[in-house]
C-alpha cells in the first residue's frame, strides 16, 4: 500500500504544489451495549478510507474516497487535491513554507499485554453483562446502561519531502450508567475507564464496584440539592479541572487560532497568566490515556508541549502550517477525525500539572465553597476566554468539610481572571477515561484532559 | 455495480448461509466543502463515501457488522456479523424487522441537484459572499465552513423491504471577530437548508457582522434576576428543545423507562402554546426522505397537542414491544454528518421536530416582557434531559426591561428547569427557521433565573 501511495505522490510534478501528502487509514471497533439487562447492539464494524492533500500559496486541497486503493484512485485523489487547491489559491496572499520539514522513514505498532481482537467474544459479552448487573442494587434504579468499546486504527502515510510512515492507534473503553427515579424526581450517574490500551486496562475493573458505585450515585443524586449560584470558591475534582485545561487554555492554545490573532492567548508568551501554581501541558507521548499518538495526521511525532510554566505562558500547539507560520518547530497537533475531514492545530492530552497539596488538606483548609466533581460537557471560548464547564454534582463545603451534595451545575468567569486565584494545586494527576474533542462544534478527534484537585475563585451557576 | 445490488448480494449471502432475518442498510456519500479561515478560502475538499451495514439475526441472537468494503468482500461482511449473532445472547425483546409498507412518493423528492452537484470552487464563491457581508474595518471572519452532502441509501431486509431515498443536505458555519481599542466580540451563525441555492450568503454575512460588532458594546451582568424570561433565538432554542422533548418522547427511553414522560401519555406536560410534531416529509427538513432508516414510510406525528402529551416515536424494535406500529423513526443518519452512518444500527430519533409558531412577532414577544433576557448566542445549549436541569453560558444577548430590548450583555448563566419551564407561560413567535434536525421559531421561556458573573 505504501509503495502505491508513495508512486502517486512521487509522480506529481506541478511547480504551484509546494507540498502534498497521502494518508490511509483502515478503522476497526467492536461495540456491545447493555440495556436493562439485555444485549441492545453487538457490532463489529470496520471502514477505510484515503486522503490526499495538496498545498498551493496559503490554500490547501484535499481529496477523499472509501473505494479500494489503487495507482489510479490515489493518483485521482492526488489531482483533485490540486484541483481544489489551485482554486482556492487565488486569494491566497502568501506562500507557506514548509522547506524544513524532515522525511522520517519509520513504523510504529503499539504494543499492549492484552490485543482485544485476541479477547474471546464471550469474555467481553460478559464484562459487560456483570457491569449492567452490578447497578441493580435498588429498586429506585429504572435504567442501567453498560459499554465496551475497543477501536484500532492503522495508517499509513506519504508526503512529498520522502516521509513513509506505517503506525497503528489503540483504544478500549468501558462506559456505565444509571438512572435512578424516584417520584417525578429522575437523576443519573455515570463511570468510564479507557484509554490508549489493550484489553489488560478493562481486565482490572472491579465490576461490583464500578458499576455499583455508579448506581449508589444516581440514587444519590435523588436527595441533592439545588447548588448554590454566584461568585464563590471553588475546588474542582481533576476531571473538572482536566476539562478547564482543555476547554479553555487547551483549544485557545490551538496555533492556528493564534496565527490568525481570534485566541485571547495571542502574543501571550512570556506573559504572567495565572499563579506559580498553575502549569499546564499537552501531551501526546504520554502511553496508556486516550490522547496518545505516535504520529499526527501530517506524520508529525507527538510531543510534550509546556503551554504555561509556573504560571508564565510558554507557548502553542503548532501544525505544519502554524509552526511554519510562526518560525517554530511542529509540535505534532496537526489532527483530523477521519479521512474526510481537515486537518488542523488539535490537543492530544491535555492537564494542569500537579501541585504539592494532599487532596484533603485542599479541603479542610477551605471555609466555605463549593467541591465540584465529574465532568458533563465544556465549551471552549477562543476569543473571550470564557469558561462554560458543566459538572454532574458537588458538595458544599462549610468550615474545612464536605456537607450538602447539590446536583449539575456550570462553572462560568473569564479564565485568566480564574487562574489568577489558584491557590492550592493537589498532588495526584487524574485523566479522564477518555473522550471525544470537537472543534467548532464538529471534527471529533480522542482525547484526554487531567488534573489535580485545584482551588479558585469562579462563578457557578446550579440549574 | 450500484448500491442497491450490492445490499442484494449481501442480503442473498445472509439468508443462504441461515440467517433468520436480515436487513442490509447501503449509503453513497458525496461531499464538497471549503473552510474560511483568515477571511479566505483556506480548505476546498471533496469527499466519497460508501457503506454498508448489515443486522444478522438468528432467532432472537442478532450480530451487527459494518464495512466500506474496500478491503473486504460481502462475504466476510456476512461472516463476521454471523460470528457474532452466534455468541450473542437472546433479546427477548426483539420481534422482527419491519415489514415492507407502500410507499407512494418519489425516492428523489427530497433531493436538490444543484445542491448534490456543487463542487468546492461553487461553495468557496458562496462562502467568500459571506465573508464580503460580513467585513469592514473591524470586523474579519476568522472561521467558516461550508458544506453540501447529497446521500442515497437503500434499504433491503428479508420481509421484503427494497427501498431507498435520496437527500441533500447544505450547511454553513461562520464565526466573526470585532474589535475595538482592546475590546473583541464574536458572531456566531450558522446556516442550514436541503437547497443551497434558498440561503442567503451576503445577508448571513450582514447578521454576522452585526452580532460581532454589538458584542463590543456589551457590558458584564452583574445582578441576579431571578423568575425571568428568556427569549431564544431559534438557533438555541431549537437545540434545548429538541434534546429535552426528543429525549422524552422517544420510545426506547420510554421502554427502558429513562424517559421522564414514560407514564405521562394524555397528560399535560406543557404549555397550550406548544405544539410539536416529528416530520419526517418535513419540506424543510434536513433529514426527509420517503423512507426511514430501515425502509419504514415517515410520517407526520403529533408529539404534544396544545401541551398535551400526544404521542411518543418509534422504531421498529421499540414499537413492537408495544405491539404499535414503528413511527419511521428508525434512524441512522444525522443532519451535520452523513458520513460513516453506516457503521451503527438504527436507533430511535426523531426525524425534523416542528414547533408551530404562534401568531405573534418577536418584538410583540418583547413588548410583553416586564424582566428578561433576549439570547442570540449561548456558548453551547445544553439541557439534562432527565432532570430538566440546565445552565447555560450566554455569549450573545440583550437585557429586555418593561417590554424594551435594552442593552448587549455578557458574562452571565442562564438557569432553571426546562420540563418546569415550558408548563408556564411559554410565548412562541411567528418566526420558524431550520436548525439541524428542526424547525422552530423564537420561544419565551419563563421562570428562570439570570446570574451576572
Amino acid at each position: 500500500m505504501l509503495e502505491t501511495m508513495t508512486t502517486a505522490i512521487e509522480s506529481l510534478r506541478d511547480k504551484d504544489v509546494s507540498f502534498a501528502d497521502i494518508r490511509h487509514e483502515s478503522h476497526a471497533s467492536t461495540q456491545i451495549n447493555v440495556t436493562n439487562g439485555i444485549i441492545r447492539r453487538f457490532g463489529r464494524a470496520t471502514k477505510s478510507g484515503t486522503v490526499a492533500r495538496a498545498l498551493v500559496g496559503e490554500c490547501w486541497g484535499m481529496s477523499s474516497t472509501s473505494e479500494s486503493l489503487s495507482s489510479n484512485v490515489c493518483k485521482n485523489l492526488v489531482s483533485e487535491a490540486v484541483r481544489s487547491a489551485k482554486a482556492n489559491a487565488r486569494f491566497s496572499r502568501k506562500s507557506l513554507d514548509l522547506s524544513d520539514v524532515q522525511p522520517i522513514e519509520k513504523t510504529v505498532w503499539q504494543k499492549c499485554q492484552l490485543d482485544p481482537a485476541k479477547v474471546s467474544t464471550d469474555e467481553k459479552l460478559e464484562l459487560v453483562m456483570s457491569l449492567d448487573k452490578a447497578q441493580k442494587i435498588d429498586d429506585r434504579i429504572v435504567n442501567t446502561n453498560s459499554v465496551y468499546n475497543d477501536s484500532k486504527i492503522v495508517f499509513q502515510l506519504v508526503n512529498t519531502v520522502g516521509s513513509k510512515l506505517e503506525w497503528d492507534e489503540l483504544r478500549i473503553t468501558s462506559v456505565v450508567q444509571s438512572v435512578a427515579r424516584e417520584g417525578n424526581r429522575m437523576q443519573f450517574d455515570y463511570g468510564v475507564k479507557g484509554g490508549s490500551a489493550g484489553y489488560e486496562l478493562l481486565k482490572s475493573i472491579n465490576p461490583e464496584e464500578f458499576g455499583g458505585n455508579c448506581a449508589k450515585g444516581a440514587i444519590e443524586l435523588l436527595s441533592a440539592e439545588k447548588p448554590p449560584s454566584g461568585s464563590m470558591t471553588v475546588i474542582s475534582d481533576g476531571d473538572i479541572s482536566g476539562l478547564i485545561a482543555h476547554e479553555v487554555c487547551g483549544h485557545a492554545s490551538e496555533a492556528d487560532e493564534v496565527v490568525k490573532k481570534r485566541s485571547f492567548l495571542t502574543d501571550m508568551v512570556g506573559v504572567q497568566v495565572g499563579t506559580d501554581q498553575v502549569t499546564l501541558v499537552d501531551d501526546g507521548t504520554l502511553e496508556g490515556v486516550s490522547g496518545r499518538i505516535p504520529f499526527d495526521s501530517e506524520g508529525t511525532p507527538s510531543s510534550r508541549t509546556i503551554i504555561i510554566k509556573n504560571g508564565v505562558y510558554e507557548g502553542y500547539l503548532h501544525t505544519l502550517e502554524t509552526a511554519s507560520l510562526m518560525g517554530v518547530l511542529p509540535t505534532g497537533n496537526g489532527r483530523s477525525q477521519d479521512y474526510n475531514r481537515r486537518v488542523f492545530a488539535r490537543m492530544t492530552n491535555t492537564f494542569f500539572d500537579s501541585g504539592d497539596w494532599k487532596n484533603e488538606e485542599i479541603i479542610s483548609e477551605t471555609k466555605e465553597g463549593l467541591y465540584v466533581l465529574k465532568t458533563l460537557s465544556g465549551m471552549e471560548d477562543v476569543v473571550g476566554g470564557g469558561v462554560q464547564c458543566s459538572a454532574l454534582k458537588g458538595y458544599i463545603i462549610k468550615n474545612g468539610e464536605l456537607t450538602q451534595l447539590v446536583r449539575s451545575m456550570t462553572l462560568a468567569g473569564k479564565v485568566l481572571d480564574i487562574l489568577k486565584t489558584v491557590d492550592a494545586v493537589g498532588d495526584t494527576l487524574h485523566f479522564s477515561g477518555g473522550g471525544a474533542c470537537g472543534k467548532g462544534e464538529e471534527d471529533f478527534i480522542s482525547v484526554s484532559h487531567g488534573g489535580p484537585h485545584m482551588r479558585a475563585e469562579m462563578v457557578v451557576g446550579g440549574g | 455495480m450500484n448500491i442497491a445490488d450490492i445490499a442484494d448480494k449481501i442480503l442473498s449471502v445472509s439468508e443462504k448461509s441461515g440467517a433468520t432475518q436480515a436487513e442490509v442498510y447501503a449509503i453513497r456519500v458525496r461531499t464538497a466543502s471549503t473552510y474560511i479561515d483568515d477571511n479566505i478560502p483556506k480548505i476546498g475538499g471533496s469527499m466519497i463515501e460508501t457503506g454498508f451495514g448489515l443486522k444478522y439475526i438468528i432467532g432472537k441472537k442478532i450480530g451487527f457488522s459494518s464495512s466500506t468494503l474496500a478491503q473486504e468482500k460481502p462475504q466476510d461482511l456476512v461472516e463476521r456479523a454471523i460470528s457474532l449473532a452466534r455468541v450473542n445472547n437472546e433479546d427477548e425483546k426483539f420481534v422482527s424487522l419491519p415489514e415492507p409498507k407502500k410507499v407512494s412518493d418519489s425516492a428523489d423528492r427530497f433531493h436538490d441537484s444543484s445542491t448534490a452537484s456543487a463542487d468546492s470552487t461553487i461553495l468557496m464563491e458562496k462562502a467568500m459572499e459571506v465573508v464580503q457581508g460580513a467585513s469592514c474595518d473591524n470586523v474579519t471572519v476568522p472561521n467558516g465552513s461550508l458544506r453540501t452532502s447529497s446521500a442515497t441509501f437503500h434499504i433491503r431486509n428479508s420481509l421484503g423491504v427494497d427501498v431507498g431515498s435520496k437527500g441533500t443536505i447544505a450547511f454553513g458555519f461562520f464565526t466573526a471577530k470585532s474589535e475595538d481599542n482592546g475590546s473583541v466580540g464574536e458572531g456566531v451563525q450558522r446556516c442550514w437548508s436541503r437547497e443551497i441555492n434558498s440561503i442567503d450568503y451576503h445577508g448571513l454575512g450582514q447578521m454576522l457582522k452585526e452580532q460581532a460588532l454589538s458584542m463590543l458594546k456589551a457590558k458584564p451582568f452583574k445582578e441576579k434576576w431571578e423568575d425571568s424570561v428568556a427569549v431564544l433565538a431559534p438557533s438555541e432554542g431549537t437545540e434545548m428543545v429538541y434534546n429535552l422533548i426528543g429525549f422524552a418522547v422517544s420510545g426506547e427511553n420510554v421502554n427502558k423507562r429513562s424517559s421522564p414522560w414514560s407514564d405521562k401519555m394524555g397528560e399535560k406536560v406543557a404549555s397550550e402554546n406548544i405544539t410539536v410534531i416529528d416530520n419526517g416529509l418535513s419540506e424543510r427538513g434536513l433529514l426527509s426522505s420517503i423512507v426511514d432508516d430501515e425502509g419504514v414510510p415517515t410520517q407526520k406525528t403529533t408529539i404534544l397537542e396544545n401541551g398535551i402529551l400526544r404521542s411518543y416515536i418509534f422504531d421498529s424494535y421499540n414499537a413492537n414491544q408495544l405491539e404499535l406500529q414503528s413511527t419511521g423513526n428508525g434512524i441512522r443518519r444525522t443532519a451535520r454528518e452523513l458520513a460513516g452512518r453506516f457503521s451503527s444500527p438504527a436507533v430511535c430519533a426523531g426525524t425534523t421536530m416542528e414547533v408551530r409558531p404562534g401568531t405573534k412577532s418577536v418584538d410583540d414577544i418583547i413588548g410583553e416582557i416586564k424582566q428578561g433576557i433576549y439570547v442570540e448566542h449561548f456558548a453551547w445549549p445544553i439541557v439534562d434531559a432527565m432532570s430538566g436541569n440546565f445552565s447555560n453560558e450566554i455569549r450573545n444577548a440583550r437585557i429586555i426591561e418593561n417590554g424594551e430590548l435594552g442593552n448587549p450583555i455578557k458574562y452571565a448563566l442562564w438557569v432553571g428547569n426546562l420540563y418546569e419551564s415550558i408548563k408556564g407561560s411559554v410565548l412562541v413567535a411567528n418566526n420558524p427557521e431550520i436548525h439541524d434536525k428542526r424547525v422552530m421559531p423564537t420561544i419565551a421561556f419563563p421562570n428562570t433565573e439570570i446570574v451576572g458573573q
